[in-house]
């Protein structure tokens, strides 16, 4: 008994010295933007050129808040998290990715016509054609969460 | 997760808060009203209060340690709002944070979103990550899945056994400037519906892996995208069926053709019984249609002057069990020079297939139709305005069962807001909407915004 728990311990050890020592020493990306941002959608590298983003090892322009980029940033999203923390608080990515909602993003942001809400107008009589178009675009939101009430017809 | 455990979690992350260093308090209340006269339904009248909460406190007892909560409260003060009854609520987010201050490393425990590979949850549970030496990172979670009652007590009580634990991880590598790649995997779940005694028909469990990748090997060339691969165990199919392991390849394809012009790609491939698998919903994303959904696209976006900017776009979908649609257009968007207002227009025009069988006395319909759409947006000191316009027209709407005889659809959103403090804002909005479904209503809200500390970020 003794003698297993030595050998899982000095594994331990040894794991976790070469987890320390293969750990990045470089510092981490900057928790806040350090200067307030001009409304809008921002373009990155009118400030910061073709600087990389430290540790990411890309440049500022891939983060770009482009209409491709803010259509489709699930990727970025999903690879370097650190980078859209440095200006977006939680709260904002759950403006509309909620498990369970209260109301259609487009409704809570109303007065917002130009972030690209989904589902302005009164979305059910369009989703009746949207969803036999594509319903996995419907899946991608509504596949294991915040399908409320989509369970009451369906 | 239990309402006990709930009110718990609740109390310690908000009671923890007090310790912050750092506070910054969110509250966003609601009020809306209006009435529904639903084809075939009785007239409700519908005046929920909505109360937003949003809590991010840094420094608690430790400089590397933050707490981050949101959820929202829901009363109906007229008719039922929602399935869950006149008073509901979610913790959507409640997790302690710490960061290690180097390489990028970070823990979290509570209830937290994991966004990482093919992992796209709300977890209960623990995550950890960081980034290693020689351009790799490393990211792991586990606990249990977030499960949401909604559904009838048979099909919950399955979903909620078959969704008991939930953990996966990423490795990635950054190689140089040039991009990344990522492998991940994910498990939800310990027991498939096959495995139950006795076998259930629906499968709520998951295995999947995951590539993705990001490469930009010149400045003016981006390419990401990821496939998704079902790895789980499946019970022999029928013979004639083919139930492909790959659930999903997704890619985009951006060059930037000048200063002014980008031209981006796309193209998605779904196969429909891996793609729905740990559907919660089932009946609306069955696995059983068998066949493939592709999507392909393209996008030019155009930047005249700094002030202008113009975005047209092309995407072509393929279902295999229905047909296939096309859908283009265009949008522009305009900054008036004194950036006091924004202004944006759009078309786009479906060319869709036609829905056949849907009865022996209903025709065939064409899903065609077409989008406008204009709006406006201005700030002046403490006021602001909006005002959103969108007019759809069907191109078979008498034809259509679904829209009750009509062709179009219409819908109207004005907004004023006033700023009364730096951190209170009032804003109301009207919406006048005419569709063929839920017929003509007007909806009335009020939003009272409240902030108190810094709000270093926000993402407005």
């Amino acid at each position: 008994m003794f003698r297993k728990f030595a050998l899982l311990s000095v594994a331990l050890g040894l794991g976790l010295m070469v987890a320390c020592a293969v750990i990045s020493p470089e510092a981490s990306f900057a928790p806040t933007h350090p200067q307030a941002l001009d409304p809008g959608r921002p373009t990155c590298s009118d400030c910061h050129g073709t600087d990389q983003v430290k540790s990411t090892r890309k440049t500022f322009a891939s983060f770009n808040h482009t209409p491709e980029f803010v259509a489709d940033h699930k990727l970025p999203a999903n690879q370097d998290p650190a980078t859209c923390a440095a200006c977006h608080a939680p709260a904002f990515c759950a403006d509309c990715h909620g498990g369970k909602t209260a109301m259609l993003p487009s409704t809570k942001l109303g007065d917002r016509p130009d972030r690209m809400m989904p589902h302005r107008t009164d979305y059910l009589t369009l989703h009746q054609i949207d969803g036999k178009i594509d319903p996995t675009g419907c899946y991608e939101c509504h596949g294991r969460a915040n399908n409320d009430k989509c369970s009451a017809c369906h | 997760m239990k309402h006990r455990t709930h009110l718990v979690l609740l109390a310690s992350l908000v009671t923890g808060t007090a310790w912050g260093m750092d506070v910054n308090a969110t509250s966003t209340t609601f009020a809306q009203a209006w009435q529904q006269n639903r084809t075939g339904f009785s007239q409700s009248n519908y005046s929920p209060v909505t109360e937003y909460v949003a809590i991010d406190a840094t420094g608690l007892g430790n400089p590397a340690i933050s707490m981050h909560l949101y959820g929202w409260g829901l009363k109906d003060l007229g008719d039922p709002s929602s399935v869950y009854g006149k008073n509901t609520g979610d913790l959507t987010y409640g997790y302690l944070q710490y960061d290690f201050g180097r390489a990028n490393a970070q823990l979290k425990a509570g209830r937290f979103t994991v966004n990482q590979g093919v992992g796209n949850e709300l977890v209960d549970g623990v995550s950890a990550r960081t980034d290693l030496r020689w351009g790799f990172a490393v990211s792991a979670f586990g606990g249990a899945p977030v499960v949401y009652k909604n559904n009838g007590p048979n099909q919950q009580s399955n979903i909620a056994y078959q969704h008991d634990v939930i953990f996966g991880g990423r490795l990635a590598w950054r190689a140089g400037k040039y991009g990344e790649i990522g492998v991940s995997a994910l498990e939800d779940g310990s027991q498939p519906a096959y495995d139950l005694v006795p076998a259930q028909p629906v499968d709520y469990t998951r295995r999947q892996m995951g590539v993705d990748l990001r490469m930009m090997p010149v400045a003016w060339f981006d390419f990401s995208g990821r496939t998704v691969f079902d790895i789980a165990d499946h019970p022999q199919p029928a013979p004639g069926v083919d139930n492909s392991r790959i659930a999903e390849h997704d890619y985009k394809a951006t060059a930037r053709l000048s200063e002014q012009a980008s031209l981006t790609g796309t193209y998605v491939e779904r196969n429909l019984f891996a793609y729905y698998a740990g559907s919660t919903l089932p009946t609306l994303f069955n696995q059983n249609e068998q066949g493939m959904f592709k999507a392909t696209g393209a996008s030019l976006t155009w930047n005249p002057k700094a002030s202008l900017q113009v975005v047209a776009d092309l995407r072509r979908t393929e279902r295999a069990a229905y047909g296939d649609a096309t859908r283009f257009g265009a949008d522009l968007r305009w900054t008036f020079p004194d950036s006091h207002l924004l202004a944006g227009a759009g078309f786009h025009q479906v060319d869709a297939f036609s829905v056949v069988a849907v009865a022996p006395l209903v025709p065939a319909y064409s899903l065609s139709h077409n989008e406008l759409r204009a709006w406006v947006m201005a700030q002046r000191g403490t006021l602001s305005a909006s005002l959103d316009g969108i007019l759809l027209h069907y191109a078979d709407g008498p034809g259509n069962p679904e829209l009750n005889g009509k062709s179009s659809e219409s819908a109207l959103v004005g907004s004023l807001g006033y700023q009364a403090k730096e951190n209170l804002k009032v804003t109301g909005n009207l919406t006048l909407d005419d569709s063929p479904v839920n017929g003509r209503q007007v909806l009335g809200l009020v939003r009272v915004d409240y902030r108190f500390g810094s709000a270093a970020k926000g993402g407005k």
